[in-house]
Formats: C-alpha cells, sequence, structure tokens
C-alpha cells in the first residue's frame, strides 16, 4: 500500500460565497465525512494547511493581483473581478492556506515522505489567471506547485492533469509558452462551456507549441467518449513528454447528476480516468501524484468520487 | 459596425509600374495576398491578388524552352498588366453587413477601401470581418452558451433578457434561430459567468426548456447514433 497523503484544513471553510453560489464550504466537509465513513482517514497521512509565502504566490501572479484581492477582503468588499467571485473577509488568508498546504503536500512527497496526496482545498484555482481572479478561482494552485517543484526540487518536466469538466485557462495560458510543463485538459466543449476556451487547436505557443494538448467532449457524452480522448490524446502524448511529476487538477463536476455541466461520467468511469492517470505516474514519475481538487459541486456524489479517488492514490 | 472601425489603415500597397516579382516579395513578407495597385497621390487604379501573381508564372507542365520562354515574359510583366483595373471597394461609412454580403456576392477576400476622392484609405479583408464579428458574438471573454426553447410569440426574448439581468448577469450576445421546430424559436444568449444554476431555475420556471447540445447533433443524423 501506498503512503498517501491527504491535504485538509477547517480553515478552508472560511471562504463563504454567500447565496445561490455553488462553490459552498459543504463540499469540503462532505468529501472529510465520506471518507471517515468508509474508514480511509486512518489510512492516510493528514497534511495541516499553513499559508503560503508571498514569493511563491509571486511565481505565477503579479503582485498587483495579489494586493488588489488582499485589499478587496480587507475592504469587506462582496466579489473580486467579477460577481462569480464572491469573497468573504477571510478568503484571502484561506486561499494562501490552500496554497501553502499544497506546497508542504509537494515538499512531503517530493522528499518520500509521502507516495502520493490528495489536497481538497477551497477555493480552487485552475482558472485563476496571472493577473485576474475568474470562476471561483483566485490563485492558481496547480501551476504555483508546478513552479515550487521545479525550483526546489530539481525536476525539470512536470505533466498537468486537468479532469475538471471546465477547461483551465489560467493553467493553460500560464504555461502555454513552457516546455517544461506539459498541460493536459478534458473538458465539456467550450462552445457551450465556461470559460469557452480550450479547444483542439489550442496547443501552445513560441516554445511551448506542443505542449499543450486538449480534449473536448460535446454535451451529453461520457464514460466512452472519455475514455478515447484519454487513450488517443493523453497517454502518447504524456508517454512521449515522460513526465517526472504528475499534478492532477481534479474536478468531479463532470459526473452525471452534478449539474454545473452537460457531461455524463459515470461513477465508474471517474474511477477509470483515476486509474489511468495514476498508470502514467507510475510509468514515468515514480508514482509521484499530486491531486488537487477544483471543481465538483455535487453534495450527493462527491463522498463517493473522491473516496474511489483515494483508494486507487492508496493501491497504487 | 463600420468599416472605418475594423478596417487595416496601414495599408501595404503597389505601384502599376513595379515587376511580379516584388508584388510576390510583399506578400510573403507581410503575409498578405492582395494589394491595392495605386498611383503617386495613392489613387486607386487597380488590385492584384496572390492568385494574379500565380498565374502569371510560367506553370510546370511546359516544356524546358517552353518554361523558360514563359518565365522571360513573365519577368517583363508589370503589375499593371495582370492585375484587376478598377477594382469593387466600400467606404469607410459603409457597414460591417455591407461587408459581409459583398464577400459573399463577388467571391473576393479583401476589399479596399477608398475616401470620395477615390483615394487608399483602408483595406478590409475576411480575417478583419471575422475579427469583428467574433467580438459581436463576445465569446472573446470567458462565458458559457445557453440554448433555450421557447413558444414563437412576442415578448419572449425580452422575459429571457429580464431574467438574465435580474440575475445580474452580462452578456456578450443573443442569437435567436426564428424556425427551431413547429412553432418554436431558440434563443442562444451567450453569458459572461460561471454560475447560472439559479438562472436556468428561474428559465425553468417560466415555462423555459433548455437545448440538449448532443440531441441537436444528432437530430437530422441518425446514422450519427451509430458510432456512438
Amino acid at each position: 500500500m501506498k503512503k498517501t497523503g491527504f491535504l485538509y484544513d477547517k480553515r478552508f471553510l472560511q471562504h463563504q460565497t454567500g447565496p445561490y453560489h455553488p462553490e459552498v464550504p459543504e463540499r469540503l466537509e462532505v468529501i472529510y465525512r465520506g471518507l471517515e465513513q468508509r474508514g480511509l482517514l486512518s489510512q492516510l497521512t493528514i497534511i495541516p494547511a499553513r499559508p503560503a509565502e508571498d514569493h511563491w504566490i509571486e511565481a505565477v501572479h503579479s503582485v498587483e493581483h495579489i494586493r488588489r484581492f488582499e485589499e478587496a477582503c480587507l475592504m469587506g468588499k462582496r466579489d473580486l473581478d467579477h460577481p462569480d467571485n464572491q469573497i468573504c473577509e477571510e478568503t484571502f488568508q484561506t486561499a494562501l492556506l490552500a496554497v501553502g498546504g499544497i506546497l508542504e503536500t509537494a515538499r512531503r512527497v517530493m522528499g518520500q515522505e509521502l507516495d502520493n496526496a490528495f489536497c481538497a482545498v477551497r477555493p480552487p484555482g485552475h482558472h485563476a489567471e496571472v493577473n485576474q481572479a475568474l470562476g471561483f478561482c483566485f490563485f492558481n494552485n496547480v501551476a504555483i506547485a508546478a513552479r515550487y517543484i521545479q525550483a526546489e526540487w530539481g525536476v525539470r518536466r512536470i505533466g498537468i492533469i486537468d479532469f475538471d469538466v471546465h477547461h483551465g485557462n489560467g493553467t493553460q495560458h500560464i504555461f502555454e509558452r513552457d516546455p517544461t510543463v506539459f498541460y493536459y485538459s478534458i473538458h465539456e466543449h467550450p462552445t457551450f462551456s465556461y470559460p469557452g476556451t480550450g479547444r483542439e487547436f489550442e496547443k501552445g505557443l513560441e516554445a511551448g507549441y506542443g505542449y499543450t494538448l486538449n480534449s473536448p467532449v460535446l454535451p451529453g457524452y461520457g464514460d466512452e467518449e472519455y475514455r478515447d480522448s484519454i487513450e488517443k490524446d493523453l497517454v502518447p502524448a504524456f508517454d512521449r513528454f515522460q513526465p517526472e511529476v504528475i499534478l492532477v487538477s481534479a474536478g468531479f463536476d463532470a459526473h452525471e447528476d452534478d449539474d454545473m455541466s452537460n457531461i455524463n461520467l459515470s461513477t465508474s468511469g471517474y474511477s477509470w480516468i483515476m486509474n489511468r492517470v495514476m498508470g502514467l505516474a507510475e510509468r514515468h514519475a515514480q508514482g509521484r501524484l499530486i491531486s488537487i481538487l477544483e471543481g465538483g459541486y455535487s453534495l450527493s456524489r462527491l463522498p463517493e468520487l473522491t473516496c474511489n479517488h483515494m483508494e486507487i492514490l492508496l493501491k497504487g | 459596425m463600420f468599416i472605418d472601425q475594423s478596417m487595416i489603415r496601414k495599408v501595404i500597397t503597389i505601384d502599376p509600374e513595379a515587376g511580379i516579382d516584388e508584388a510576390k516579395e510583399m506578400m510573403r513578407r507581410y503575409r498578405i495576398h492582395s494589394l491595392p495597385v495605386v498611383s503617386a497621390d495613392r489613387t486607386l487604379i487597380g488590385i492584384v491578388t496572390d492568385r494574379d501573381v500565380r498565374s502569371a508564372w510560367p506553370s510546370d507542365l511546359f516544356s524546358v524552352e517552353e518554361a523558360l520562354r514563359q518565365k522571360e515574359r513573365s519577368a517583363e510583366l508589370k503589375i499593371k498588366d495582370i492585375m484587376t483595373a478598377d477594382p469593387v471597394t466600400v467606404s469607410p461609412a459603409n457597414t460591417l453587413q455591407d461587408a459581409l454580403l459583398l464577400m459573399q456576392k463577388i467571391h473576393v477576400g479583401a476589399l479596399p477601401v477608398v475616401d470620395r476622392d477615390g483615394k487608399v484609405v483602408g483595406i478590409i479583408s475576411l480575417r478583419d470581418l471575422l475579427r469583428a464579428f467574433t467580438g459581436v458574438l463576445g465569446i472573446d471573454e470567458p462565458g458559457m452558451l445557453l440554448g433555450i426553447v421557447a413558444d414563437d410569440q412576442q415578448g419572449q426574448m425580452k422575459r429571457i433578457v429580464d431574467a438574465i439581468t435580474e440575475e445580474r448577469i452580462r452578456f456578450g450576445s443573443v442569437l435567436v434561430s426564428r424556425h427551431w421546430e413547429e412553432g418554436k424559436r431558440a434563443f442562444f444568449p451567450y453569458l459572461f459567468t460561471h454560475n447560472v444554476l439559479q438562472l436556468k431555475k428561474k428559465l425553468e420556471a417560466l415555462g423555459f426548456t433548455f437545448i440538449n447540445p448532443l440531441e441537436w447533433y444528432l437530430r437530422d443524423q441518425p446514422s450519427k447514433i451509430n458510432k456512438t
């Protein structure tokens, strides 16, 4: 059995998004309770959060963005940049804790204290741009983790797999010129789904051309189409790229019962994907995989989806 | 909506006395497909396209001697010999819709824009039109498309837009399909938000239904179903 870390901190619940917003603290509470009920908590190494140092946030975001975010929270504003991005006084601190917790998790995986890990964080990150909050996201958690691992652990090639049902525009834009970070995303087709990017022809820019890969899936499709795209697009691309570490933007909103999308992945479809992703980590990255929560809004399905996710990490 | 706002002002032009090689080189360097031909005072005389240049060049089908003779002849040709004289033009006060319909009608990829005196002030190409209409759709900003079916009666669009406004959602465009099904219209607002759960509930309560894109894709082509 693997040594699997679980980043969870009650302070992640402090980020409040107000009424009529799907990105709620209960998401993490049901995940935690689900793991508890399935008896998985005792098999995991629970990692508490700590605030990230500014310079790691600045490895991805502009100082102006960071200060504007902090100021908006201190001033009691309700949102940052767009009404989608609801904030409260504690949101900035919570976002710092999420990033810091992820970096602590990465430190333990890279230092071989752990084999792999799942980070149940809020707020999510993959829509956040260098200088703009977007789609419920403020700091791009996965992007900061990638830069940290490269800078601190002498790793060159990092593979990011984003199976959130929405395209990770922020992550793509941050690395689109960078041939050392391969960004793969599978998501609902951008003509119909937020944020409207992630088409097949977006393949990276300049030196990074060929290191971004998108598999859009039409709304209404599910397991079979995901399986086809992952076998046809992701697996050969990562076999060529040979990532030394794999980071996962784990969104569970492609599930058929999640009303934030019209993609119909089943629970077993999700497990199939994660098994395939684990296989890539074993083959190329010595099993080093850090999974970071993005979306996933069905409070009734999140427990089973994250429990299965954990069991796959534990099994290796 | 006016050509003046979407045209390219720094027009690369060519002299009627220039050689074909020069046109070829300019098209390559600036990656463009047509050059307005102008006199010294920038009065439009004609237009020369990459197709005109290609046609003036010898084809590989000729024998070696014939090709050489053709090449000499081509080398003597000037722009004025191969250009289209008096090309169709538009004015800066014409609209993008004018340009769109005109390009469709006369099958050209670019139109010179001239002022009242016939002087070249810009050029508008299909590329510029595409950019303008991408902006009109709003799809250069983050958002998502909703497909809504409504009974074909007056006031439906107002009810939809009112609901969107009440939710304080900004939108980039609303496309309308007037004949979606018998007695039905379809509306496609492009919404600048990641959160439409509340709006969808509201619209459903108002009696609207949503389009399932996959059913739409498969609707007229039962053959595709086998594949899926």
